[in-house]
Order: C-alpha cells, then structure tokens, then sequence
C-alpha cells in the first residue's frame, strides 16, 4: 500500500468535502477567525500597555539643583560618585551657562522675566545634575546616596516624580485586560471546538453513504478518518491566513493614529507584529489546528465505532 | 472454510437473532439460506463481516478467528468477503468505472493497478461497455452487477450476498444468480441469502433454513422448504 497515493487521495477527499458545504466551511472559518483575533487584539493591547509603562519610566530621573555659584569640580565630582553606583545607568550635568541659555529660550516671549534677567549681572541659576536609574525601584536609594557630605552642602533642590500613580494605573489597566482576555479567548476556544465539531458531523452526514460503502468494501478507519481530520486543518489554517492579514493590516492602520499617545511617531503595533509575525502564527495556527484537529477526530469518532 | 460454533446473538435488550448456530461451510461451496422474515439471516450476513460481534460462541474464516477482531482488522477481513446488499448501495454521482475504482482506492492499491483490475472486472459482470454511465442510466439488475463487481475487486474468498434479487424481476434475477453461479464456478464460496422459492429450487445446491434464530434443516441437495 503506497503512503504517497494515499495522501494524495486523502488530500483530495477532505478538499471535497470542504468545497462541498462551502457555506458551513467559510461559516466555521469566520469563528476560528473571531477567536484568533481575540488571541490577537489582547497581544496587541498588551504591546501598546507594556509600551507606554516603558515610555513612563523613561522620563523618570532626579533632578539635582546645585546652588548658583557652585564651582564646577564640586558637580563633577557628585557626577563622578553617582555615575560610579551600580544602580546609575546614566548622569548627565546641565551647566549653569546651558541651564540659563534653555531658561531664555523658554521665556523667550516672556518680556516681564527677559527684563528681569537682563537686571542680574550674574547667572542666578546653578548647574542640574540628571540621574536615570537602571530600575524604577532603585530611586530611593538613589535619593539616599545624594546625601553625600562631599557635595550635598551644594544642593539647592531635589526634583524627583516617580510618576507612580500613572504606571500604577496602566498596570492595573493591563490586568484586567488580560483577566477579560483571557475570558473571551476561552470562550471563543470553546465555541471554536463546538463548531468545528458541528461542522465536521454535517460534513459526515453529507457523506454517510460514502462512508458507509467504504467500511463495506474494506477502507481502514484512519482512511475514513483522515479527510474529516484535514478538513478541519483546512480551515483552521484559512482562518489562520485570514487572521494574519487583518491583524497586520490593523496594526499598520492603528499604529500612526495611536501615535499621539505615545511621544514617538507610533505605538509599536507594527514593529511587534512584524517581529514576532512569524512565531506568533506558528504558535496560533499549531494550536488553532491541534485543536480543530482533536474536534473533528472526535466527530468522526463516534462514527467508526462498531 | 467457514465454521460457527454455538454462535448466538442477542441484540440489545434481549431480542434472539440467532441462537446456538453450528455451521461448517467449505471452500468453493455455493450456499443458500433462507428462512421466513426475522429469521436471522441478515444477522448471519452480519456476523460473517463483522458488522455485528457474536453474543457467545466462535466464528472461523479460513482460519482466522474473527469472534472477536478488533476494529482495526476490519477492514482486512472486508477486503477477503465480497458483500452485496439488496439495496445497491452505489454512489449516484460516480459513473460505474470510479464506483468499481472506489473500492481499490480505499485500500491504497496503486492508481495503475486499479487501471488494470476495473476493466477485467467490469468484464465479468459484462458491463465493460457501459463503464462511463452513471447508476441512473443502469437498469436495476444492471446495477445490482455493478456492485458485484465492486464487491470482485478485492478476489475475494467468499462472496456474501444478502437478497441480491430482492428489488429484482425474473430476468435481472436469473441473470443475477448465473453471475453468481459463474464466480462460484471460479472458486469462489458463495454464501446467498434469498427468499426466492424459484432460485433456490432450480440452484440444486446446498441450503440452510433458518427458523426463529436456530438452523431448521440443512441440506446438501436442499429445496426451499418454507411455506410461501
Ligand atoms: N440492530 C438490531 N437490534 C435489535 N434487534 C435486531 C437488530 N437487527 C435485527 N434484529 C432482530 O433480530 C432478528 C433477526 O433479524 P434479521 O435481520 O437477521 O432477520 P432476516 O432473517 O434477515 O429477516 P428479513 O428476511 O426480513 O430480512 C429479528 O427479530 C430482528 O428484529
Ligand atoms: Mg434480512
């Protein structure tokens, strides 16, 4: 018995029965297509979640104002100890000549504070010295450490917002999504599995005499089986096709008008989708396919016992 | 050579399809059984293929012992016993040729055997001319041919067949049994249900009458014996 012939009409025989209750089929691929697109859109919440908690602890730092007139050696030398912390993944010094240039530049249509400053004969502002922290929890101890007697005579004012309500509030926002996701994923799993297997029995049924002459002349069951287990591969990986194609074009539509919220041109949406395109489909279509696989497995099932 | 020992069948809940049947057909034998409706023939049929397990006792083809083979086997001990029903069971929207073919390609055999094999037995049954017609344009006796020759694809041992002639006239009958009469001839066993007085009669072969699940009377050289 040739393995090749038989796929081959195995093949040929779930194509068949897909073309035949074609409505049913394209039916049962709008479900898989719902349920993939839950899969989906929770992804791609997800990513824009994930994507504006990152951009939030970017703009944490600490501003550290020294007292005008503070020579530079002193800044550099908190600069010098800061940057030295493990914790530190970046210090930079704004001097006081660039601190009043940015200050004019601000003003700049101000003539009340431009008159002001044009009274001063010295800079009244001191140099900044801006901390990033390597994570959002090491600020503390940061703020801690600035209390070095080497330089902390100089300090003027500390400048710390940790934005903490906000991230806060964004991951709360990303729980529930995923808690809510992965309610309606499981429903539509559900529903899939259900329908396929529906859909699987119609198709059996349309096929009963079929059926029953191929038992009578001697086919084997994984014979009878092995279209009814591929149709349903067929439309899970049509649903899987469509899927791809509406998720990626909705991320390219979403990702610029999204853009505003984020400080940068786009959410991210693309760049996600594209980078992960290939595994996610893998990943979906394998267990979209297993399981619609398993449903018609056992759809036909109850048929071949006797 | 089949053989039963003290078969019986109980269908579910407590209905007797056949009770303590002892049968010993041999090979190349051309048998005929018959037996007032509800006797227990087509149970018998159905035994012999599988279709049904026995309910106690043992049932041998050709050595195997098929009292309780397991599903997977089925399709094996199918492919060795040719089965024609009374109701054609062939598939309207295959021509004649590609319902023959069907058969063969269930079973994997490789599309140029199958070439080879439809024709000759098309050939048997003496419809090669007419191997592109659908069953629709068959007539009845001719289409009850087409399912032996499907049922020839495999060269069977034996060849069952369950009222072949029952949705048949005189003629498509007559024609039906010297059909059966030629495989025979070849070597073939042939186990033939029927309620036809007239067949059975003019057969002169053995026949076994089945009454009430239980085998009434078994003769070498037998008649119908059944009141009609
Ligand atoms: N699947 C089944 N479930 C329950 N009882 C059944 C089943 N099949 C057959 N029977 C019963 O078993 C008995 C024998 O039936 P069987 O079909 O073998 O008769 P038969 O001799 O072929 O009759 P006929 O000449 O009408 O075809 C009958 O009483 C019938 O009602
Ligand atoms: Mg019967």
């Amino acid at each position: 018995m040739s393995l090749f012939v038989n796929s081959w009409r195995i093949i040929a025989a779930a194509w068949k029965h897909f073309s035949r209750n074609l409505w049913l089929a394209l039916t049962t691929v709008f479900v898989l297509v719902l349920s993939l697109l839950s899969v989906n859109v929770l992804l791609g919440v997800n990513v824009l979640l994930s994507n504006a908690v990152r951009q939030l602890e970017d703009k944490i730092d600490v501003s550290v104002y020294f007292k005008s007139e503070t020579p530079v050696a002193v800044v550099e030398q908190a600069k010098f100890f800061m940057t030295s912390l493990p914790q530190v993944k970046d210090a930079t010094v704004v001097t006081a000549e660039k601190a009043l240039e940015d200050f004019k530049k601000l003003h700049a249509d101000d003539p009340k504070i431009m008159s002001a400053l044009a009274e001063l004969d010295q800079n009244p502002l001191g140099a900044v010295l801006i901390i990033k922290a390597r994570q959002t929890t090491d600020y503390p101890f940061l703020l801690e450490a600035l209390n070095n007697p080497q330089f902390d005579f100089a300090i003027e004012s500390k400048n710390y917002d940790d934005h903490s309500d906000t991230i806060n509030r964004v991951r709360d926002i990303s729980r529930s999504v995923q808690v809510f996701g992965a309610v309606l994923i499981a429903v539509f799993a559900l529903f899939s599995i259900l329908i396929v297997f529906n859909t699987i029995r119609v198709a059996i049924y349309t096929q009963r005499e079929e059926i029953g002459i191929m038992r009578l002349v001697g086919a084997s069951n994984a014979f009878v089986r092995s279209p009814f287990v591929l149709e349903g591969v067929f439309l899970a990986l049509f649903a899987l096709g469509v899927t791809s194609v509406a998720v990626y074009s909705a991320a390219v539509y979403v990702d610029p008008r999204l853009g505003g919220m984020f400080d940068g041109a786009n959410a991210g949406l693309v760049a996600y989708f594209t980078a992960e395109g290939w595994r996610l489909a893998l990943i979906e279509g394998g267990v979209l396919a297993g399981l619609v696989a398993l449903s018609s497995w056992a759809a036909v099932g109850k048929y071949l016992k006797k | 050579m089949i053989t039963l020992e003290n078969v019986s069948k109980i269908y579910y809940p407590n209905v007797h399809g056949l009770t303590n049947i002892n049968l010993t057909i041999q090979p190349g034998e051309f048998v005929s059984v018959v037996g007032q409706s509800g006797a227990g023939k087509t149970t018998l049929a159905k035994l012999l293929i599988a279709e049904e397990r026995p309910t106690r006792g043992k049932i041998m083809i050709g050595g195997w012992d098929i009292t309780k083979i397991p599903a997977r086997d089925v399709p094996f001990l199918r492919r060795q016993i040719g089965v024609i029903f009374q109701d054609f069971k062939l598939l309207p929207q295959k021509t004649v040729y590609e319902n023959v073919a069907f058969a063969l390609e269930v079973a994997g055999i490789p599309s140029r055997r199958i070439r080879e094999v439809v024709p000759q037995v098309l050939k048997i049954v003496g419809l090669d001319e007419k191997a592109a017609r659908f069953p629709r344009q068959l007539s009845g006796g001719e289409q009850q041919r087409v399912v032996i020759a499907r049922s020839l694809v495999h060269r069977p041992r034996v060849l069952l067949a369950d009222e072949p002639t029952g949705n048949l006239d005189t003629i498509n009958t007559r024609e039906i049994i010297e059909l059966l009469q030629k495989i025979n001839a070849f070597g073939t066993t042939v186990v033939l249900v029927t309620h036809n007085r007239e067949v059975v009669n003019s057969l002169r072969r053995r026949v076994i009458t089945l009454s009430c699940g239980q085998v009434a009377a078994d003769h070498a050289e037998g008649k119908y014996l059944l009141p009609s």
